[in-house]
């Protein structure tokens, strides 16, 4: 499908986009910004990244985590969704799902160019689910491909839901506890940039129903890809459903074990009880 | 030795200066860096190593298991067992013959030495009442126990300690006892100079000529040595104030190693291992001496070498005259000095026990592709830089070729090493 794609100058500062994507709309219909947004020749800071590596646990390599570059992305994510066109808004959506594929290894030194768009939307049982779905090239190379399923409670879309895809979930033992400090969700904003209130403020918190802050289910995810390192081959993919937010300070467990082509992670509770975020890994397809 | 063990390979990345290009990278970051760079170069992606060894020199405290942890992050099968061994600025060649022993005995096939140290991640500590009161406090029962502990906190515990390149016994840092040695073996700040401008100057010819192609990948967007001056010359070093040694010291910045920041890693294999994965064996290792020297007693800090060189060559049968190449670690460049000059004089090789003075040899068998003056001379990874170094040289020299390795460390010790073409 041709797509029209608005080229931006460089990637949107997300304040006043993040201020527009959290006003509720009052539209009854549906409706999402059909063009894709795209930001040419992006240099990576380095020193951002070392920190980003640092927050989640990486090891500072020359090349970088696909998790890092859906990052790079997201201010498009924001843009598109604060879009006047957009009925969906951050406001009450939730991140669901993830899936990224890292197609070579990607130098910290090479410019990126990204390009996001919207799609996919569809019913489901608590509103409707969405995909922002994202690439990254090197003169003109696909390297990355992300994309990342949004459910925006309350919005309505004709037709039946589809099935949920979860496994039942059985309980595990967990291979590793990590505690996480209360102040990671202000430490993963200043590497992520990611504005929302929701990963560090108590009362903002609240708001949306938590007792407390959450922490980004993407430093979640992140964080599980650097207890992998090494272990994945250079081109691969990688699934995170969200299951159940981590209200911070949390214990969490991890919980590792080979499946058909790769490993399957999932953070749980302390005692394995139950999952946060469910992973899966393998080589890219 | 009862199995060959031959240098296969080595790997680091470029060293630059504290604070410089890796400010933001760990050890753990470094180290993974310099073993993922050989994984690549070897093919060892995946492969099950014998055992890799490494250290640092600056370690924190919960960088227990540094080594064990940078092979977890490498691309080497997770099966790869190893361990931390540490002998200041002798430890990336401590933990290559503490693998080619094992070699040797065939207790491993392969295994990669390794150092690293960042002068730039140095750990910072509290100061010791504050420590013990902190222990005190986590230790306490009650609240009211935790309170008294605390309430001995005194503002002056409070200063953070930063870690420092002295001596614990004299308080003096290196440069203060390489001073005191420089005055009395009568080096030149001329001689120096002459030393640390060649070394630049070789360095860099090495690096024109693509010899370090296999032995360096870039980490961080750094791809060569980022200590190194190649257009330095004596003139320019001249200009330089004294660092060590009082106004009238002849030591400076130029003419010492400055604090550094990098990773290196050697892989040893027996030649059957290096057959099988079709590497060129490059030099065997021969046999090594550790010593020191009578510290505080007043013995030269760093000169500790010059002992075990001799008990080295008399054991192998070897003469100075035997050995092609001298790879003498220029911690600064009166170690350099003093140690030939030491290796001539009848007296102080009699005091150290030996049959005779070691004798001299011509300047051109030195360091031949520069040292740590030029290259940076992060303390555990300087001796994992050498090994693979010379091996090569050696291996381009062609079959039979020698080469000695002295490094000087600190608290009055020293390692040599002999290697030989295959």
């Amino acid at each position: 499908m041709d797509r029209a794609v608005e080229l931006l100058d460089g990637l949107p500062p997300m304040g006043a986009a993040f201020a527009r994507a959290l006003v509720p709309s009052r539209a009854a219909e549906v409706h999402l910004p059909a063009h894709a947004v795209r930001v040419e020749g992006i240099r990576q800071d380095p020193d951002r990244y070392a920190e980003y590596s640092r927050v989640c646990g990486y090891t500072l390599r020359d090349t970088v985590p696909a998790t890092w570059i859906h990052v790079l992305t997201f201010p498009l994510h924001v843009a598109l969704l604060g879009d006047r066109r957009s009925t969906v808004r951050l406001v009450g959506a939730v991140h669901t799902a993830n899936v990224m594929t890292m197609r070579r290894a990607v130098g910290v030194d090479e410019p990126l160019s990204l390009q996001v768009h919207l799609e996919n939307l569809r019913p489901h049982a608590r509103g409707a689910l969405l995909d922002l779905v994202g690439r990254a090239e090197v003169d003109g190379e696909t390297v990355w491909e992300g994309v990342s399923t949004y459910l925006a409670s309350g919005a309505h879309v004709p037709g039946e839901p589809g099935a949920s895809s979860h496994e039942p979930w059985e309980p595990v033992a967990p291979v590793a506890r990590w505690r996480l400090a209360a102040d990671l969700g202000r430490r993963y904003r200043r590497v992520s940039q990611d504005p929302n209130p929701i990963h560090t403020s108590r009362v903002a918190a609240r708001a949306f129903g938590f007792a407390r802050p959450i922490i980004h289910g993407m430093w979640t995810h992140a964080r599980a890809m650097a207890a992998l390192e090494g272990r994945l081959p250079e081109a691969h993919r990688a699934e995170a459903a969200f299951v159940r937010p981590v209200l911070l300070p949390a214990t969490v467990g991890l919980a590792v074990s080979p499946n058909d082509e790769g490993l399957r992670l999932a953070v749980t509770t302390k005692d394995g009880a139950k999952p946060h975020v469910i992973m899966g890994t393998g080589p890219a397809r | 030795m009862v199995h060959t063990v031959v240098v296969v390979g080595g790997n680091r990345i470029p060293f630059a200066k504290a604070g410089g290009p890796y400010a933001r990278a760990s050890n753990h970051d470094m180290l993974t860096a310099a073993l993922d760079g050989l994984v690549a170069r070897a093919g060892l992606a995946g492969e099950r190593i014998g055992e890799v060894a490494g250290g640092a020199v600056l370690k924190h405290p919960n960088d227990f298991n540094l080594t064990r942890e940078a092979v977890l992050s490498s691309a080497l099968a997770p099966e790869t067992p190893a361990c931390d061994l540490q002998q200041a600025c002798a430890t990336g060649l401590e933990t290559t013959m503490y693998l080619a022993n094992k070699i040797a005995l065939g207790q491993l096939s392969s295994g990669i030495a390794a150092g690293v140290d960042s002068a730039s991640d140095a750990p910072i500590t509290v100061s010791d009442p504050l420590r013990r009161i902190l222990l005190k406090a986590s230790r306490a029962r009650t609240p009211q126990q935790r309170i008294a502990a605390f309430a001995k906190v005194r503002p002056a515990h409070l200063a953070p300690q930063a870690p420092r390149v002295a001596e614990p016994r004299t308080g003096l840092s290196m440069g203060e006892h390489q001073a005191v040695t420089t005055a009395r073996w009568d080096i030149s700040r001329e001689a120096q100079d002459e030393l640390a401008a060649a070394s630049h100057h070789k360095l860099a010819a090495a690096w024109e000529r693509g010899f370090f192609d296999d032995l360096v990948t870039p980490y961080l967007g750094t791809t060569r040595d980022a200590v190194l001056r190649p257009d330095t010359s004596v003139e320019k070093l001249a200009a330089l104030k004294p660092a060590f040694g009082g106004p009238e010291g002849t030591m400076t910045a130029g003419n010492s190693t400055p604090l550094s920041d990098g990773a290196a890693a050697v892989l040893l294999a027996t030649e059957e291992w290096a057959a099988e994965h079709h590497l060129t064996p490059w030099a065997r290792i021969v046999d090594a001496e550790v010593a020191a020297v009578d510290h505080p007693g007043g013995a030269d800090l760093l000169l500790a070498p010059v002992g075990a060189t001799g008990r080295l060559l008399a054991r192998q049968g070897l003469t100075v005259d035997d050995i092609d190449l001298f790879e003498i670690h220029e911690a600064f460049a009166s170690t350099v000095l003093a140690t030939r000059k030491a290796w001539q004089d009848a007296d102080y090789c009699a005091s150290l026990g030996l049959d005779g003075p070691l004798g001299a040899f011509p300047d051109h068998k030195l360091n031949v592709t520069g040292s740590s003056l030029a290259a940076g001379h992060p303390f555990a990874a300087t001796g994992a830089r050498i090994v693979p170094t010379l091996a090569k040289l050696l291996h381009e020299r062609g079959p039979g070729s020698r080469g000695l390795i002295s490094i000087c460390a600190a608290g009055g010790q020293g390692l040599v090493a002999i290697l030989e073409a295959v």
